[in-house]
């Protein structure tokens, strides 16, 4: 999360990230990765009301940030919560499948894959 | 740039901030500003458990920034030893206050009933911890973190057990997941503020400025942390590998230090936990190397019925909660760790004072009249269990003095030859010799990890140094850890931050340093830390030795007195203490 906040939003957090470790509360937790799934039909993409957010040929969502109202339908829509929302700017973080993430991942639980 | 420090006042209720690029521009962060601002609102003439007492964090130009910087400094006036309290915690808590650009955190005051702070942003809001009140540290953490984020959503939650609201000078505060303020009773500090906890969040982050030059100094650093060996033995075994070398060395703290080798030591190896009980590595936010070990205890509760619970343990704990105590049962040893994390204890004072109250028990210091009538023995770890509810439960008078710590005990009840502990705090784990006891007399923190005297001590046994050159190491590298302190790196990546490195990433960040000003800076930082304690009056040239020490012998062979007092007088030279009067 920090190197995609870092690659694409030039800052050190992971609040510009476009995919989460969801952490559960406690040491006794356990960790989730919410990642974009690349869905063949993409329920964000679907939910925007303005077509702001369209799925794009190779797999993932694209954000046509002119027209985008802001109004967190798709963010709502991904069931999983792999879409992130940018409070400041108040747009979703659409992952654009470029693998920085998996260049920081230490343990190799992240990769990126080519599809089949 | 960092520049704010967001104080809060618990006796208003208020809460302002202030800009002071300056002191980020002289002190850098951490533990060099964090002194100056300890200086300026716990002056040692406060009372460290009264209203006009402060609670100092800080974080430095590193967290977030770099690998490995995942640490926040805490500084206060410590209600264990009456001088200066100084501990480091990570989990989230230098990614949230960066988040939320807080560079320096102070809490002054008192609130006038149980309350917990939500700080978001520059934005704080108090609110009635009544129904938390009692809560354990780890319960607290899993009811706030919900009520504050129903979505789970990231963070830090910094909060104290029940030890801490009993003011308890050995109640440590615990940080997210198995982290913690743990040395020197910062949680007492919090519970005398009514303090139970502190939420920090933010939706920002600091801006990377010159990304190209950042990115060339990130990956040098993240690829030494994850694909060198300067790193990998804190994730593979963690610091629990430490256990076996130092058993063969003679240099493990067994039965309250009575000899440096532990017959049981297999059984508590970092070995035998990884294979027997290890389920689950942890990191601090922004480390890639993941150092937080976590074992399952699986234990009956009634027939055909098991409760399973994760308990972080790390050579530390093992040293003070099992060869301390002369248990060798890691189950016996992961159970009063989880009375200790409940509870919100600082597991090291916990240990040395229960190994004092054993030895103080067979010797005849103390009977079955003052511990009415449990026994306290070595090797029985149901009856440190039962000791340990006592406590908890305030059960008795011995009982409630043991979680003031070994020194307090020693001098109400006697046994002070065997009371393991330098400057009122109970003794690290290190049984190497006189490097390591240097360290813990000397140090500004009294800690193992004030300069790298247990270190130079296992180096003796390969080569020989003068006593000149062995304490010249210790004070040089205090002094270059007031530098990393002050970023704020982890010491476990001491290896990597060395000063070339450190000037890249200063540099990177666009700031002005030179080695001989990074020197300068560490060299005072610690006279300010010593300045403060003398004012306290506890000079640490006066401190004592443990009798017992100079009875038994450590890794490198018997300590000698005359040696001490000349390593000790080095010490004082060179860091350059005032003339004593």
């Amino acid at each position: 999360m920090y190197a995609c906040s870092r690659t694409f939003a030039g800052m050190a957090t992971t609040n510009r990230a476009a995919l989460r470790v969801r952490a559960y509360t406690g040491v006794e937790g356990a960790f989730s990765l919410r990642t974009c799934l690349r869905c063949p039909e993409p329920d964000c993409a679907a939910a925007c009301p303005s077509g702001a957010l369209k799925k794009v040929e190779g797999g993932g969502v694209r954000l046509d940030k002119e027209r985008c109202l802001s109004c967190g339908a798709c963010v709502q829509a991904c069931v999983i919560r792999a879409l992130q929302w940018n409070a400041d700017d108040r747009r979703p973080i659409p992952c654009v499948h470029c693998g920085t993430c998996a260049r920081y991942c230490p343990n190799g639980v992240l990769a990126l894959e080519e599809e089949a | 740039m960092q520049e704010t420090i967001l104080h809060i006042d618990l006796t208003t209720g208020t809460a302002r901030r202030e800009r002071r690029p300056e002191l980020f521009d002289r002190f850098l962060g951490g533990t060099t500003l964090g002194t100056e601002l300890l200086w300026q609102y716990a002056p040692p003439e406060v009372d460290p458990l009264g209203e006009q007492s402060a609670l100092i964090f800080v974080t430095g130009p590193f967290s977030s920034v770099f690998p490995v910087a995942t640490k926040t400094v805490a500084l206060f006036k410590s209600p264990l030893n009456g001088e200066l309290g100084e501990t480091h915690a990570g989990g989230r808590l230098a990614m949230a206050l960066r988040d939320a650009a807080i560079d320096a955190l102070v809490i002054t005051g008192k609130s006038p009933s149980p309350t917990f702070l939500s700080i978001e942003n520059h934005e704080v809001t108090f609110s009635s911890a009544r129904t938390v009140w009692g809560q354990s540290a780890l319960a607290s953490e899993r009811i706030l973190r919900e009520y504050a984020a129903p979505d789970g959503r990231k963070g830090s939650v910094v909060r104290i057990g029940p030890a801490g609201e009993r003011l308890a000078p050995l109640a440590c505060a615990t940080v997210d997941g198995g982290r913690h303020f743990g040395r020197l009773g910062l949680g007492a500090v919090m519970g005398s503020k009514n303090l139970k906890a502190f939420l920090v969040s933010g939706t920002g982050g600091p801006p990377i400025i010159h990304r190209g030059e950042h990115r060339q100094v990130y990956d040098a650093i993240y690829d030494r942390v994850v694909a060198s060996n300067d790193m990998k033995k804190y994730h593979d075994l963690g610091t629990a590998g430490n256990i076996l070398p130092l058993n063969a060395i003679g240099g493990l703290p067994t039965r309250n230090f009575s000899q440096g080798f532990f017959e049981g030591a297999q059984a508590l190896s970092g070995e035998a936990f990884a294979e027997h009980y290890l389920v689950q590595h942890m990191a601090c936010a922004h480390c890639p190397c993941g150092c937080i070990h976590m074992a399952a205890l699986r234990e009956p509760f009634a027939p055909f019925h098991y409760r399973t619970t994760k308990i972080p343990y790390d050579y530390e704990l093992i040293y003070a909660l099992g060869t301390l105590l002369s248990l060798s049962s890691p189950p016996e040893v992961l159970s009063l760790v989880d009375v200790v994390e409940k509870e919100g204890w600082d597991a090291m004072g916990m240990g040395t004072a229960l190994a004092w109250a054993s030895e103080a028990f067979v010797s005849g210091v103390v009977g079955l009249r003052e511990t009415e009538g449990l026994p306290l023995r070595f090797g029985d770890g149901g009856g440190y269990l039962q000791a340990m509810h006592r406590i908890r439960k305030g059960e008795g008078e011995f009982f409630r003095d043991l979680e003031r710590g070994v020194a307090f005990c020693a001098a109400k009840y006697g046994g002070e030859a065997f009371a393991i502990h330098f400057g009122g705090v109970g003794a690290p784990g290190y049984l190497t010799g006189e490097n390591a006891l240097l360290t813990y007399l000397m140090g500004v923190r009294h800690s193992h990890l004030d300069d790298p005297g247990y270190g130079t001590d296992q180096k003796l046994l390969g080569k020989s140094l003068s006593l000149e050159e062995q304490v010249g190491a210790a004070v040089k590298d205090a002094q270059w850890r007031m530098v990393t302190n002050s970023l704020v790196t982890c010491l476990f990546a001491r290896g990597i931050y060395d000063e070339e490195m450190v000037l890249a990433g200063l540099g990177a960040l666009g700031l002005s340093w030179d080695g001989e000003k990074l020197k300068r800076m560490g060299e005072e930082a610690l006279r300010r830390k010593y300045a403060y304690k003398i004012a306290c009056g506890a000079d640490p040239r006066r401190g004592k030795i443990p009798e017992k020490i100079f009875s038994g012998t450590t890794a490198t062979g018997p300590v000698d007195r005359g040696r001490m007092e000349l390593r000790r007088e080095l010490y004082a030279r060179m860091v350059g203490l005032p003339e004593e009067v």
